[in-house]
């Protein structure tokens, strides 16, 4: 064969490699009626069929309100959503009023593809503060979504594995820093048990009270020295055997995973964590105590946004208020143990309420713990960029690396991650 | 009467031209030019921003890394892939009874899904797996071998999985050849003597050398873009410190997700085009001095 033949040959290949499409998203916002009126798309993320029946109820409500008005309800799967809206936003085809998390909205924010949901209105009227800010990010002005639902995380403790280890599952760890110790604790007496079960990952450094990133924004600070004695920490514990080798495979599955099958006695969930656990492993029944997260509990926040290119931005706005307003996130709050982020709603006694269940002292917790809850991860570190952090931790974990070295090497990689968005 | 235009045979080529443009031609075009902007998945403003993106992926360690790896993975999957399964193609190629279970069962690896395979060996592997458990029992190791944690280990792992995966269907490739070479030249080679090692070197190798030339070139092209075997192994996060790397894993993470950064994996994907030519350039000129 000929070389000219072969050069043919490997660009072929080559082309066949390097598919590249970039969609040029504009931002040609078409809204042409201040009326509520006309037909739009309200899109949620993994809700039906468990939820179906309340969405149309909630979509029914609206249209019978505003006669004129149609939804038409689609409901995106839970893998690849963020995939899915990257690639409606790139082909300019964003349903009109869309179920984003922050971290998602705060993309296209930067690229004008949401409506500023505060102008002409005083949202604070009407949700509480933490999920307003949820929705505002550094360098765009205005706030890009109304918070939906709240959740928090809660400790959840395995007692059998607590009372055979020498420890009290009454008073499990409230610090991270308790956790080193009980966690030695259960290892001097219990060899092949293990308390902790994950590496340190950003929210650990903000509950450590480091500072993630500078004020203006434009750069991550985190590779202090009392950050990298926390990653020096991790590193001994995992050297004396407190955490389970498999932290730092590749097919570690979580925390939440490893608790289910009994290999640790230690897991973060939300305050539906317990009926999970109970249902994936019936063994676990009466064996799970729930307490308070570690130091600084962490807000989730769930929201609902505007399509900027919305044929009917009245009519979205208003749907969007709609499906968050208080009566409708109650109503969702009472259906699955999430919380609702409308002020008046801190007067439903529901949420509050330990009713003597395991579910309900966790739904009271949960909800006692969002007064405090704060989001422990920044919406600028986006996914890879905790995969990165993660990879070089797990070097420094593993004590092929220092935890300064490892975390000045992520941060240098994030910075210019964070430039190039 | 005349039976046929001048524009007949573009009338029948076009639809295969056209398919060339839009899906290769175009394709590698915009991908070149991509590689000199700061292009973003959510669109918005490029702009053209020169070889900034070349230039940083010179002074990128991960750029050095993931090559590292991708050269390191084909100068070992090419002589493996290359000359084992000529050995066992000659091993199966006799018409005896039942060798077609043994063929059946070289091919299976190839028809099972990388993903699945993927995960077998995932099993098999980890620090609780199979292979470290076994050890443990028979009191050949005390602590689990890390071949899903050291750097070295989980490529060599890795290759070796691409090794397996390879060799039936290569096997099959030789097959094909095999049939081609001339049994009277075996016959007379034998009848000079000749063992069954000097006839494989002096008829069968000479015989099937074109076919190696072309495994070769399968074998390195294949193992410069290997992705499933390394993603899956190491869970899609590149192993502890994304230290296991390939050059298209890294590809795959720049222009992924809100944040991809098509300028940068474009330009990765240049230089992954030039590397993937170094090998067949080169074994395209072997092959040429020697049919001289």
């Amino acid at each position: 064969m000929r070389i000219r033949n072969l050069t043919a040959a490997a660009a072929a290949l080559a082309l066949a490699l390097t598919t590249a499409a970039c969609g040029d998203a504009k931002s040609d916002t078409s809204g042409t009626s201040d009326k509520i009126t006309g037909s739009i798309t309200l899109q949620t993320w993994a809700l039906t069929p468990k939820f179906t029946d309340y969405l149309n109820e909630v979509i029914a409500g609206f249209t019978a309100k505003y006669p004129g008005t149609s939804v038409k309800l689609l409901d995106q799967p839970g893998d690849g959503y963020s995939a899915k809206v990257l690639a409606q936003a790139s082909s300019n085809t964003l349903p009109d009023v869309i179920n984003l998390p922050p971290d998602f909205a705060l993309p296209l924010a930067k690229q004008k593809l949401l409506v500023d949901v505060s102008k002409d209105n005083d949202l604070s009227k009407t949700y509480v503060q933490g999920g307003i800010d949820a929705y505002k990010f550094n360098g765009v002005a205005g706030v890009f979504g109304y918070p939906w639902y709240l959740n928090t995380d809660l400790d959840y403790w395995n007692v059998k594995q607590f009372k055979d280890c020498g420890l009290d599952a009454n008073t499990p760890p409230a610090t991270t820093q308790e956790l080193f110790t009980q966690a030695a604790t259960m290892k001097a007496k219990c060899p092949d048990n293990f308390l902790m079960s994950r590496k340190p990952d950003v929210s650990d450094f903000v509950r450590a009270g480091i500072k993630i990133i500078s004020d203006d924004g434009k750069q991550f600070v985190f590779n202090t020295d009392q950050a990298a004695a926390l990653v020096d920490q991790y590193k001994d514990a995992y050297a004396k055997g407190y955490l389970p080798p498999s932290v730092l495979n590749s097919d570690y599955q979580g925390n939440s995973k490893l608790f289910t099958q009994g290999k640790v006695a230690w897991t973060t969930g939300g305050a539906t964590g317990l009926a999970d656990f109970e249902r994936d492993n019936p063994s676990l029944k009466g064996q799970v105590t729930v307490s308070k997260a570690l130091d600084t509990p962490p807000l989730y926040v769930q929201g609902v946004s505007v399509s900027a290119k919305s044929k009917y931005p009245a009519t979205a706005k208003a749907f969007a208020e709609w499906i968050t307003n208080a009566d409708n996130q109650n109503k969702f709050g009472h259906l699955v143990n999430i919380f609702p982020s409308t002020i008046s709603s801190a007067s439903d006694s529901y949420f509050g309420k330990d009713d003597g269940t395991p579910a309900g002292k966790a739904r009271a917790l949960a909800f006692g713990e969002l007064k405090d809850a704060k989001n422990l991860i920044p919406y600028e570190v986006n996914s890879d960029m905790q995969k990165l952090l993660d990879q070089q931790i797990a070097l420094a974990v593993k004590g092929d690396e220092s935890g300064k070295k490892a975390l000045d090497d992520a941060v240098a990689k994030m910075n210019q991650m964070l430039s190039r968005q | 009467m005349k039976t046929q235009r001048w524009f007949t045979p573009w009338v029948l080529v076009l639809p295969a031209l056209a398919w060339l443009l839009v899906f290769s031609v175009w394709p590698s075009i915009n991908t070149l030019r991509l590689s000199f902007t700061d292009a973003k998945p959510l669109g918005g403003d490029v702009d053209f921003v020169g070889l900034r993106n070349y230039t940083d992926m010179l002074h990128d360690g991960d750029v050095r890394t993931a090559l590292l790896n991708s050269v390191i993975y084909m100068a070992i999957c090419l002589p493996l892939l290359t000359i084992l399964p000529l050995l066992l193609a000659v091993l199966v190629e006799k018409k005896l009874p039942g060798i077609a279970f043994f063929r059946t069962a070289f091919y299976v690896p190839v028809i099972a899904s990388a993903v699945v395979v993927g995960l077998i060996w995932t099993w098999l592997l980890d620090d609780r797996g199979l292979i470290n458990n076994l050890a443990r029992h028979l009191h050949l190791i005390t602590e689990p071998v890390p071949f899903l944690t050291d750097r070295w280990l989980l490529l060599i792992s890795a290759i070796s999985l691409t090794v397996w995966k390879g060799l039936g269907y290569y096997m099959i490739v030789y097959l094909a050849a095999l049939g081609n070479v001339r049994k009277d030249l075996h016959e007379a080679a034998a009848i000079d003597g000749a063992g069954a090692v000097r006839r494989f070197l002096t008829v069968t190798v000479p015989g099937v050398r074109g076919t190696m030339f072309l495994v070769s070139i399968l074998v390195s092209v294949a193992a410069l873009r290997v992705f499933s075997e390394l993603y899956i192994l190491t869970g899609g996060k590149g192993g502890p410190g994304g230290k296991d790397q390939s050059l298209v894993m890294l590809i795959q993470q720049y222009a992924g997700g809100f944040y991809g950064d098509f300028g940068y994996a474009s330009a990765l994907s240049v230089l992954l085009f030039v590397v993937t030519l170094i090998p067949m350039i080169v074994l395209a000129r072997l092959n040429l001095r020697s049919e001289r």
